[in-house]
Order: structure tokens, then C-alpha cells, then sequence
């Protein structure tokens, strides 16, 4: 298909012109330009990194304009200066596993080529504003989405949010990714959900009626984790302390050191640590309830407007 | 330089306790380390070091996806300016690419803690909260795994754990690796010689001064009263304590006849290959 037949589609304030068929993302607003600003295209990618960048893991180079990462058996993306991704298939892969990791760390990589701090949770709407939850992989941040889309809140973004020098969080697209168990859990039937991947109890949930779809300025942050304690414990962290807990809740920090992105980064973080109000949330391991937990972060949202 | 020594065992069978004494034979300093402070290096099957080291998310991928990708994690820790000493519960095991899941190349060996399976099967029930019965199935079970649901993500990637026999068996006969096993009891019994030769094997200073310092610090009582005082973080939710009771032979008040010999038949030639049976095929 031609760039000119081709729709565009709306991701993160970008317009996206995809030769990957994106289905969860939006299409751009009526106004303004048909010029995208990020370009997706099917076709080679070297199989090592780019001269000028440092390889950073087995499958993962950076340099300052470039990002190389290869998925085994998925694909090769190569991201460009912030506007293009160069995705190179595996033989016979799937489209659902390409979108996968387009959309996360490929992505991830572009907004942090475009300046942006990403945090790695997920973005809700309270009032007039963003509260983002932040977390480490098995945390439980999606099982607390879709506690809050349960309650009727709208939702930015999922997994990548990017934070602008405004300290707005930008919107990503109407989707969360839910597991079996958080759907069986809020009784959501999973048999109509498209399936992340191939084979993962996995699934594409979409939110268009609970989507924020405008950039919303970013009022408090929590840090989920399990721990093996009774209660569910929230502790706000002050100051300066808040840099480190920032940074560490970064989208893959490794990317930022051959990105040459640290200074900046570290000092967008600053501009955001300044602004937010940061809290601990501890909960128990197991068997904890999610309605509770959704219940005391709004009461500490409301105590502190 | 780096490279990984693994501090591998079956759950329930003095790791953690190991752990402590490591650290605290490394800081050697004035006071024990705070038990909530172990951190020795991320266990194998942590989430959090195989996304950041692969640059995308294991959450994303099937478990034999995850598994066949281990080893190249554990190859990049090669890179690292120091030597890493990690905890592991997988047994040793080869990927569905035919590779040791613990790479040959990053691995420069592995300290083995063996436990009387008699004691791990009541401490095992305690720490998965269920019966001591099922406990005992489990260890019995070949194709026992850790982290296993497909259906939600915890923040560990899933660990075959094999049958307890089965654990034991295929490290200390795994062909080609650099291996010091030491057993549970000896740490309690004979202390000051099983730690000294666990730290000439890891590389560690082994001074007995310096060794014996480390075991005071990490001995059962200083382990149990910091819990009792502050908590252990490490502790599964269901458990009153972690550090409970710190002994060998604990089993004879704790299980019943059957589920003796229940063990025993299930794991007979490992329990006699580290003595745990007399010759008469006694418990001893």
C-alpha cells in the first residue's frame, strides 16, 4: 500500500504512518496535516548494531541517534532519531508478536529519542489530572488498570508512558494487555480478546470509551510492590529522595547510557520529582484486595489534591 | 573478569542462611548485616535482571521463550567488572535448545547446599503453605516447576525444580561443572570447616578468624531475633517466620511413620549417597 492510501494512526501525540498494520491505535484528530511524524517500515535491518553505538546487552545497541534491538524468532527493529522504526521480520512470524514489541520497548526507545522521560506503568485520569503507577515486572501494575477502568476511570497510557518537560503525561492508545487471572478476577470473558501473542493467556482489552486522549499534567506517582506483610502500607517519599525511585521506575534505564540521553534525562527527572507527589505502596503478596487498594490510593489522592 | 558462581539448592534448604553468612564475610564488619540487606545478587529467575539485560520484556514471552534466553543473559554477566554470586532453585537442567541453562561459559561453579530431604518436606509445606503430604508429593513429582501459571506474571520466570532426587542429582552429576557440595547438617555440626571450605571454593577470604566471625554473625539466633525484631522481606505471606527452627532432625517430631518411609522410597539412592541413610537403609 502506498504512504498516500495508507491511514494514519495516533499514538503519544505522533501521527504514525505504519506499513505494520497498527489495529489498537487511534486515527490522528481531523485537523491539522497529513505529514506523519514517525514512519514504520517493514524492510532490512543489519544484524549487529550501528557503528557509533555501544551494544548494551546480547540483543541491544544504542548510540545517540540510534537504537538497535532484536527480539530471537520475533524481529530486528532499528529505531531512527526519534522517527522511524525499522522492523525486519523473523521467517514466519507472527503480526501480533511484531506489534508487541513495537509497541513497547521499540516504541519505548522513540520517545526517549524524542526527549521524553518514560516511565514504565501505566497512566489514569483523575480530574483534571494524570496519576501514573510505576513498578517493577510481576508488581501487579496492569491487575490495578483494570481495578481503576472497573471504577470508571479513563486510562493514558499502558506499560510505556511517556512524561513531557511540562510534566504532562501523554496519551498512548485505547488498549490495556490483561492476563487470564486479573480478567477472570473482574469477570471479564476473555473468549471475544484478541490474544497478545500467539499462545500467551494474554489479551488485548480495548478501552475506547475509557480513554483520556488529550496530555494531562502528572500529580502523583506510586511505586508498587509486593511484599509479605499483612497490610497494604503507603509511604510518601519526600524531597530529593523521590530522584532515585524515579529513575529507577525509567523504561529500561539501560537504554539511556548509550543513548548519551543521561543529563537530560536526569535533569527531566528533577523537573518531575519537584512537582509530583511520589508514594510507596506496599501490599501483600497474595490474595490481597484489589478493591482496597484502589480505595486507599484514592484516599491519599484526595488528602492530597 | 566476572563470570557467576551459583549458590544453587532445592527451596527450603539453607540458601538464604548461606547467603547471610556470605555477606557477612564479605563486609566483615563490627555487627552482623541486616538480614533485609541480602543482597548477594539477584537470583537466577529474577524478571527484573533477564528484562534489563535483554532489553525487552520477558512478560512478553512463552516460558520455553524466557528459558531458551537465560543462558545469554547469564553470558553477558562475562562483561561485568566483578564476579557475581547468585542464588538458583532450578535444578540444572538443558534449555529446549540442548544448552545448560546456566551457561557453561558464564558459570565458574556452583556451591551445592544438600538438606535431609526428611527436614526440607516439613519446612517445604511451611513455606508453600499446604500439607506436609503434599509437600512430600511434590518433592516426589519429576516435573515439579516454581512460577509456573501462564495465566498471570509473577515477578519470578518459571524454574524446574524436578523431583527433590532429581534436583540433587542433576547438579552434582552435571558433567563438566566446577562443583563443592556441602551439606545442610554440616553447616550446623561441623561449621567452621563446611564454611571455610565453601569460601576457598567461591574465592573468598577463608581466614578462620574471619570465617568464624561470619558464622557467629549468620548463626540461627542472630537470623531469628532481627526477624523477630524487624521482619524478614523475604518471608512467604502465609509463614509466621522464615527462620524457624534452624535444625537438623526436626523431622522425627514432625512427620508421621508413613510420610517417613514415603520419603525414604521416593529418594532412597540420594538420601544414602549423602548419608542421610545408614546402611541398613535407616534414616540415620
Amino acid at each position: 500500500m502506498s504512504e498516500h492510501s495508507r491511514e494514519l494512526r495516533y499514538a503519544y501525540g505522533l501521527r504514525i504512518d505504519s506499513e505494520l498494520d497498527l489495529p489498537e491505535l487511534q486515527q490522528p484528530p481531523p485537523a491539522g496535516n497529513d505529514e506523519p511524524d514517525v514512519r514504520i517500515r517493514l524492510g532490512a535491518v543489519p544484524s549487529e548494531g550501528p557503528a557509533g553505538a555501544s551494544q548494551l546487552g546480547p540483543y541491544l545497541w544504542a548510540g545517540p541517534r540510534q537504537f538497535w534491538l532484536h527480539i530471537p524468532e520475533v524481529a530486528r527493529f532499528l529505531v531512527n532519531d526519534g522517527c522511524e522504526i525499522r522492523v525486519d521480520p523473523e521467517p514466519g512470524i507472527d503480526d501480533d508478536s511484531l506489534r508487541v514489541f513495537l509497541l513497547g520497548s521499540a516504541f519505548g526507545a522513540l520517545l526517549f529519542q524524542r526527549g521524553l522521560l518514560v516511565l514504565h506503568g501505566n497512566a489514569i485520569q483523575v480530574g483534571d489530572r494524570a496519576m501514573i503507577c510505576v513498578g517493577h515486572s510481576g508488581a501487579g501494575k496492569s491487575t490495578l488498570a483494570a481495578a481503576f477502568l472497573r471504577r470508571g476511570y479513563n486510562i493514558l497510557a499502558d506499560d510505556v508512558v511517556p512524561v513531557d518537560a511540562q510534566c504532562r503525561a501523554l496519551p498512548g492508545f485505547p488498549r490495556i494487555k490483561l492476563w487470564q487471572d486479573t480478567a477472570s478476577r473482574m469477570q471479564i470473558d476473555t473468549a471475544g480478546l484478541r490474544r497478545i501473542r500467539p499462545g500467551m493467556e494474554k489479551f488485548n482489552f480495548p478501552v475506547v470509551t475509557q480513554f483520556a486522549d488529550c496530555a494531562l499534567p502528572v500529580r502523583w506517582i506510586y511505586i508498587l510492590s509486593g511484599e509479605n506483610q499483612p497490610d497494604i502500607q503507603l509511604d510518601p517519599v519526600a524531597g530529593m529522595d523521590r530522584f532515585l525511585p524515579l529513575r529507577d521506575n525509567t523504561y529500561r534505564v539501560s537504554f539511556l547510557k548509550g543513548m548519551g540521553l543521561n543529563g537530560k534525562h536526569l535533569r527531566l527527572i528533577g523537573q518531575v520529582a519537584a512537582r509530583i507527589r511520589l508514594v510507596r505502596v506496599t501490599r501483600p503478596d497474595h490474595g490481597f484486595e484489589l478493591d482496597a487498594l484502589v480505595d486507599s490510593i484514592l484516599a491519599d489522592i484526595a488528602a492530597n489534591p | 573478569m566476572g563470570g557467576i558462581y551459583w549458590l544453587a539448592s532445592y527451596p527450603k534448604s539453607g540458601n538464604t542462611w548461606f547467603r547471610t553468612f556470605l555477606r557477612n564475610l564479605k563486609a566483615d564488619g563490627e555487627t552482623p548485616v541486616d538480614i533485609n540487606e541480602l543482597s548477594t545478587g539477584s537470583i537466577a529467575s529474577a524478571r527484573g535482571w533477564l528484562d534489563e539485560v535483554l532489553g525487552f520484556d520477558t512478560a512478553e514471552l512463552t516460558p520455553d521463550e524466557v528459558e531458551r534466553l537465560r543462558p545469554v543473559v547469564y553470558r553477558w554477566s562475562l562483561r561485568e567488572p566483578e564476579i557475581g554470586y547468585h542464588k538458583i532453585h532450578d535444578a540444572y537442567t538443558l534449555t529446549p535448545a540442548g544448552e545448560p541453562l546456566v551457561s557453561r561459559e558464564a558459570t565458574l561453579g556452583a556451591l551445592y547446599i544438600v538438606r535431609n530431604p526428611l527436614d526440607v518436606a516439613p519446612s517445604a509445606a511451611n513455606h508453600w503453605h499446604c500439607s506436609i503430604d503434599q509437600a512430600i508429593e511434590q518433592m516426589g513429582q519429576p516435573d515439579m516447576a516454581l512460577c509456573r501459571s501462564r495465566k498471570s506474571l509473577p515477578p519470578q520466570v518459571r524454574q524446574r525444580l524436578l523431583s527433590w532426587s532429581g534436583h540433587v542429582e542433576s547438579w552434582a552429576d552435571a558433567s563438566g561443572l566446577n562443583l563443592h557440595v556441602i551439606r545442610y547438617e554440616d553447616m550446623l555440626d561441623r561449621a567452621q570447616e563446611t564454611f571455610s571450605g565453601a569460601a576457598r571454593f567461591l574465592g573468598l577470604p577463608d581466614d578462620p578468624a574471619r570465617v568464624a566471625k561470619a558464622i557467629r554473625f549468620s548463626a540461627f539466633g542472630e537470623l531469628a531475633r532481627q526477624e523477630s525484631e524487624k521482619g524478614f522481606r523475604e518471608r512467604p505471606r502465609h509463614t509466621e517466620r522464615f527462620f524457624r527452627q534452624g535444625r537438623a532432625g526436626g523431622w522425627r517430631d514432625r512427620l508421621t511413620q508413613e510420610q517417613v518411609q514415603r520419603l525414604v522410597k521416593d529418594h532412597s539412592a540420594v538420601m544414602y549417597r549423602y548419608g542421610y541413610l545408614d546402611a541398613a537403609g535407616e534414616p540415620v
